[in-house]
C-alpha cells in the first residue's frame, strides 16, 4: 500500500495541510490502493503468466501443456495471492459512495456479496488452475487440459457475479437523490452490466468470435469495459473530493471551526 | 441495544481454539503437514493409509474455520464505531474475510473430495491435493488486508477516547507481515518457504493461532468497555 500513499502525497487539502492529516485520507488510501492494485493485476494476468490475451480454446494439447507447465505461473499466483485481499478494499470504496446515497443498503449488501464470490471464483481460482498445472510436472495431459478449460472459463465467463454488482451500482446512482455520483454515469454503469452479458456464449463456442478469446466475447467486452472502469474511478474520486466535511462520518468529532 | 450478541459470538473463538489444539494433536496431516515433493503415488498411498484421521481434519476444519467468522465480525462491528471519515477500512475488512473464508473452505472441501474416495487414481488424489494447500496458503493475502485495514482504522481514529487501543495496530502490522512468507510455499517445493517449511507452515500457523488468542481478549475488553461508555446492557 506504500504506493498508493506515495502517489497521494501530492494532494494537499484546500486548507494546505499536509496529506496525512487529511481528514479523508482513509477514504484516499483505499482509493489509490486501487490503481496498485490493478497494476499488479495486469502483471499477473500479462508479462508473468501470459494468460492475457486469452490463447484459443482450440489449441493443440502440446500447446496446452506447455503452457500449463510454464514456470512463471507459480509466480503469478504468488503475487495473485498476496494480492487478492486488495480486491476487497477497491469495491469497499464503492460501497462509502453507495451508502451516501439515498438508497436502501439492499444495493450495497448485495454488491458486497458479489465482491466476495467474485474475487474467489472470477480471480483466484482461475488462476489457482492454471497454476496447479505449473506446480507439479507429470499430470496427464487430460488434467491439465481440464485445468486450462476450467481456468478461462471461470476468469472470462465469469458474468454474473459482474453483472449483479455492476447493476447494483448504477441503480444506486440512477434512484439517489443526492447527485452522489452524476446521473450519466448511472446509465453508463447499467449498460455495462448488460454488457457484460456478451460473454455467456464463451460456455459453448470453441472457436470464432464467441470463443472465450474471441472478438464479440473477450475484445468486445474489454473495449467496452476498459474505458468504463477509468471513467467510474475518476468520478468515485472526484466524489470523494466533494464530499462536505461537515458530513463525514467522524465529523461530530472534529472541532467545528475546522468545516465551517 | 446491547452487547449480549456480540459476546455470545465472541466466544465461538475459544471453542474454535479447543476444535484447533484436538484436531492438531489427534490427526498426522496436520501436525506433520505432507512435503509437496510427494509423488502421486506417494500422495495417494498416504492419503490410504490416514484415511480416518484426515476425514476427521476435514470435518473439524470445515467447523473451525467458520466459527473464526464470529470474532472477524466482531471486529468489523467495533471497527464501524472508530471514528473514520467512512466505514471503507470495516467493509474492506469483512469483504476479505468472505473472500478468505470461501477460500479456506475451498482447501478443506479439496482434502474431503481426495479422501472421499482414497482409491481413486493417483494423479486426481495429488490434483485434488495440492488444490487443497493452493487454497489453504490462499487466505494469507485477505488475512494481510484485513490485518492493515484494522491498523489503518485504529491509527486514524479521530475518537479522542480510541475504540482500539493503539499497541492493536501495531500488532496487527506485525502479523500481517509475519503472514507475508506463506504466500510463497506455491513457488518453493522444498525448503522454509515450502508449504510444509518453517516459514510457510510454522511461523504462519503460531502467528496466526497468537494473532486470534489476542484479538479475542482484546475485542472482550473493547466490547466490555462498549457497555461502561455507552451505556449498553451487557
Amino acid at each position: 500500500m506504500s504506493g498508493s500513499i506515495t502517489a497521494d502525497g501530492q494532494y494537499t487539502t484546500q486548507q494546505g495541510t499536509p496529506w496525512y492529516k487529511n481528514k479523508k485520507l482513509d477514504q484516499l488510501i483505499c482509493f489509490w490502493s486501487v490503481p496498485f492494485f490493478y497494476s499488479l493485476f495486469g502483471l499477473v494476468f500479462v508479462p508473468l503468466s501470459w494468460m492475457m490475451p486469452p490463447r484459443s480454446p482450440a489449441s493443440a494439447m502440446p500447446q496446452i501443456v506447455e503452457f500449463m507447465q510454464s514456470p512463471k505461473l507459480l509466480i503469478a499466483c504468488t503475487i495473485l495471492t498476496l494480492a487478492v485481499g486488495l480486491s476487497a478494499v477497491g469495491n469497499a470504496v464503492y460501497m462509502c459512495q453507495m451508502k451516501r446515497m439515498s438508497v436502501s443498503p439492499v444495493f450495497r449488501f448485495a454488491f458486497m456479496a458479489g465482491a466476495m464470490t467474485g474475487a474467489i471464483v472470477g480471480c483466484l481460482f482461475p488462476m489457482f488452475c492454471f497454476g496447479l498445472g505449473a506446480f507439479r510436472s507429470g499430470y496427464d495431459p487430460e488434467i491439465l487440459a481440464m485445468l486450462y478449460d476450467f481456468g478461462y472459463l471461470s476468469f472470462i465467463g465469469c458474468m454474473g457475479c459482474f453483472f449483479l454488482n455492476w447493476s447494483c451500482l448504477g441503480l444506486s446512482i440512477l434512484l439517489d437523490t443526492n447527485n452522489t455520483l452524476p446521473k450519466w454515469l448511472g446509465y453508463y454503469t447499467l449498460w455495462q452490466s448488460v454488457s457484460e452479458l456478451v460473454i455467456a456464449p464463451v460456455w459453448i463456442a470453441k472457436s470464432g468470435p464467441f470463443a472465450w478469446d474471441g472478438l464479440m466475447s473477450f475484445w468486445l467486452a474489454m473495449v467496452i469495459y476498459v474505458p468504463w472502469q477509468m471513467i467510474v474511478y475518476i468520478c468515485v474520486y472526484r466524489a470523494i473530493k466533494s464530499q462536505p466535511e461537515s458530513e463525514l462520518d467522524n465529523a461530530h468529532l472534529m472541532p467545528a471551526a475546522n468545516y465551517a | 441495544m446491547n452487547t449480549r450478541g456480540q459476546n455470545i459470538l465472541l466466544w465461538t473463538t475459544p471453542v474454535a481454539g479447543v476444535l484447533f489444539l484436538f484436531a492438531y494433536f489427534m490427526f498426522p496431516p496436520f501436525s506433520g503437514p505432507m512435503s509437496p515433493t510427494m509423488t502421486p503415488e506417494q500422495v495417494a498411498a498416504f492419503f490410504r493409509e490416514n484415511v480416518a484421521s484426515i476425514r476427521g481434519v476435514v470435518i473439524f476444519c470445515n467447523l473451525i474455520g467458520a466459527m473464526l467468522v464470529p470474532l472477524f465480525a466482531t471486529i468489523t462491528v467495533q471497527m464501524l464505531r472508530v471514528g473514520n471519515s467512512s466505514p471503507v477500512f470495516a467493509y474492506s475488512y469483512i469483504i476479505a474475510v468472505g473472500i478468505g473464508m470461501t477460500a479456506f473452505i475451498l482447501a478443506d472441501f479439496a482434502w474431503g473430495v481426495a479422501i472421499f474416495r482414497p482409491d481413486r487414481d493417483p494423479q486426481l488424489i495429488s490434483l485434488l491435493n495440492d488444490m487443497a494447500w493452493f487454497f489453504f496458503v490462499a487466505p494469507v493475502g485477505t488475512i494481510i488486508v484485513q490485518n492493515l485495514c484494522l491498523a489503518g482504522s485504529i491509527y486514524l481514529d479521530a475518537r479522542p477516547d480510541p475504540v482500539f487501543p493503539r499497541w492493536v495496530a501495531h500488532f496487527n502490522v506485525l502479523t500481517a507481515v509475519l503472514m507475508v512468507p506463506g504466500a510463497f510455499a506455491l513457488m518453493h517445493k522444498t525448503g522454509p518457504l515450502a508449504w510444509d517449511g518453517s516459514l510457510s507452515f510454522s511461523l504462519r500457523l503460531i502467528t496466526f493461532a497468537v494473532y486470534v488468542a489476542v484479538m479475542f481478549c482484546v475485542l472482550l475488553t473493547i466490547v466490555n468497555r462498549q457497555v461502561e461508555h455507552e451505556g449498553v446492557v451487557a
